[in-house]
């Protein structure tokens, strides 16, 4: 592997007394689709924030692309090609399909024209052409997923983070989603994803990274991963671990 | 592609079709009295679509946009009674002096969200009203008399007739309509309503949100001037009661939100609903009761509200009402 498109190096997240992150060093190459996996509050979600830029660790340093984008706020950092979405979806609820898309097309693109054109191919790509001129606000779940999956897609990413955007789809709306992804990884955009369901994301990922309790459990192939025995006691408990 | 080019051409080719007939319609209108209710109705429109483009584009809404107003008003003034400066120039020093302002103002206040930043902008404007109260050199709560030096372009000064006025007011809201009309389909009008629908997720787009309202807050400002610079002349009397009070904020928001927040029509249909009728019945009831013109003004607007929540405009519109907040 080259050098790696994001790291974090020892980074740290106090909230308080809590620590949300303690010391996690991952990194990311390009092109792989990266999983980022744990149970409920392991911390996933605080090193996804910090990684977008929403706020800056405590401590330890985010690398992108060779620069050292620690101080750098998230919309600095989408411009060098760092986008994501969000788990919430955060649809801009008044404006139609096609103007949620050009929101992020417009960091690429001065012209509106260009801008457009460009929101459109995005839309073509994410099968959401034909709601292009409907309102975000009427859409249906799975379609505002895809939504925030366009509007990150326009604003031409090097490395696209998703936050769980296959938990609670229906398994066929999740199939098109991991279709969706993997098309995106073809494109030569490195993903990085949070997610909860494991039997979706494990064919999917070339590589898992565990956290548990806001420190790096483990990382590797996702077949060794979920038969890793710490990985197996953080999940379910002690004593379902393999050879305890 | 189309159907939006389509739609923004029907916009401006309907917008030069009303402004040509409100060009023509003093022709056949002589009474003064109703002339005064256009310049008004035209005042605010375009007062209310400079307040538009921060409270219903960016969705900062502001209650102190008084503020503005009186700057210009009072900045024209002063400069022509103590300085002799035509009143254009102070008409553009008046919004330069608004415009630095606002961008001072929201350098703080832009950090608020919701209804904490409403608040500001009205206390803020409170300060403004009371510095200006007690401003020995610029009247105080005496105010400023302008000087009447005769009929004019170049002092726009006009006591014989209410037309030249007139004229101005349906240019000023011609290109009010016409900046927003074109800010509306620019980087900055995505991201102002990228900003207004979902700050965090604009700015994971790359949109710098901070920026974005200043920017909003600089344009509105500055055009909120002009009017305030014009109102001046208009009335050629000016003291901090009658340009700098709650009352010029609320007038300026209300045709807005009455006829359709961040819309590019809502203001002037707001306008051309609300002033008139707030002007005809405060001549024709005012005087009778206490405050009946007052109540029934009220009952319009919660009718209204109540019928067509997002603004009289959803009258015209092909999309169905939206029903409720899906959440």
């Amino acid at each position: 592997m080259s050098a790696p498109l994001l790291e974090t190096r020892g980074v740290w997240q106090r909230f308080g007394g809590l620590i949300a992150n303690s010391d996690v060093s991952i990194s990311v190459g390009a092109g792989e689709i990266v999983g980022l996996i744990g149970p409920n509050g392991a911390g996933k979600s605080t090193l996804f924030n910090l990684i977008a830029g929403v706020l800056p660790p405590t401590q330890g340093t985010i690398w992108f692309n060779g620069q050292d984008v620690t101080q750098l706020p998230a919309a600095e950092r989408c411009a060098l090609g760092v986008a994501r979405t969000f788990q919430v979806v955060k649809s801009f609820e008044t404006m139609t399909v096609i103007d949620n898309v050009i929101v992020g097309a417009l960091i690429r693109n001065d012209k509106m024209k260009d801008a457009r054109r460009k929101a459109y191919e995005v839309l073509e790509f994410c099968g959401l052409a034909p709601r292009a001129d409907k309102l975000a606000r009427d859409l249906i779940p799975s379609e505002k997923r895809r939504l925030e999956v366009a509007r990150a897609l326009a604003t031409e990413p090097k490395l696209l983070m998703l936050d769980e955007c296959l938990t609670g789809l229906t398994p066929l709306e999740a199939q098109s989603g991991v279709a969706l992804v993997r098309k995106v990884r073809d494109t030569g955009v490195t993903v990085l994803m949070v997610e909860h369901v494991m039997e979706i994301v494990m064919p999917l990922v070339d590589r898992a990274i565990v956290l548990n309790l806001g420190k790096k459990l483990v990382e590797g192939k996702p077949a060794d991963v979920v038969r890793h025995p710490e990985v197996i006691s953080a999940y379910l408990g002690d004593r379902h671990a393999v050879g305890a | 592609m189309d159907s939006f080019t389509q739609r923004r051409r029907r916009d401006l080719i309907l917008a030069a079709i009303l402004a040509a007939i409100a060009a023509c319609v003093p022709f056949f209108v002589k009474d003064v009295y109703v002339q005064n209710i256009m310049v008004l109705t035209l005042m605010y429109a375009a007062l209310s679509q400079a307040w538009n483009i921060l409270g219903g584009y960016c969705g900062q809404i502001s209650l102190g946009h008084a503020l503005y107003f009186g700057l210009g008003a009072y900045t024209t003034a002063l400069l022509f009674t103590k300085f002799g400066v035509l009143p254009w120039f102070g008409m553009l020093a008046g919004g330069a002096i608004s415009s630095v302002i606002a961008l001072a103002l929201g350098y703080p206040t832009f950090r608020l969200r919701g209804h904490y930043f409403v608040i500001a902008t009205i206390v803020i404007a409170e300060i403004g009203f009371l510095l200006f109260h007690n401003w020995d050199y610029a009247g105080a709560a005496l105010g400023i008399d302008i000087p009447v030096r005769g009929d004019s372009w170049a002092k726009f000064q006009f006591t014989r007739s209410k037309l030249p006025f007139y004229y101005f007011a349906l240019v000023f809201c011609c290109v009010a309509w016409f900046i927003t009309w074109w800010l509306e389909d620019s980087k900055w009008g995505f991201w102002w309503r990228a900003v207004k629908d979902n700050p965090d997720a604009a700015e994971s787009l790359g949109v710098v949100v901070f920026n974005s309202k200043m920017g909003a807050a600089a344009v509105s400002a500055f055009l909120t001037a002009i009017g305030g610079a014009f109102y001046a002349q208009f009335v050629s009397y000016i003291d901090p009661e009658s340009v700098m009070t709650f009352q010029f904020s609320l007038l300026m928001a209300l045709p807005a939100v009455l006829g359709g927040i961040g819309t590019l029509w809502g203001p002037v249909l707001g306008a051309v609903i609300l002033i008139p009728m707030t002007e005809l019945t405060r001549s024709f009831i005012g005087g009778s009761g206490r405050g009946v013109d007052l109540i029934l003004y009220g009952a319009v607007i919660v009718l209204i509200s109540l019928a067509r929540p997002d603004g009289v405009i959803g009258l015209f519109s092909r999309r169905p009402a939206s029903k409720g907040v899906p959440q």
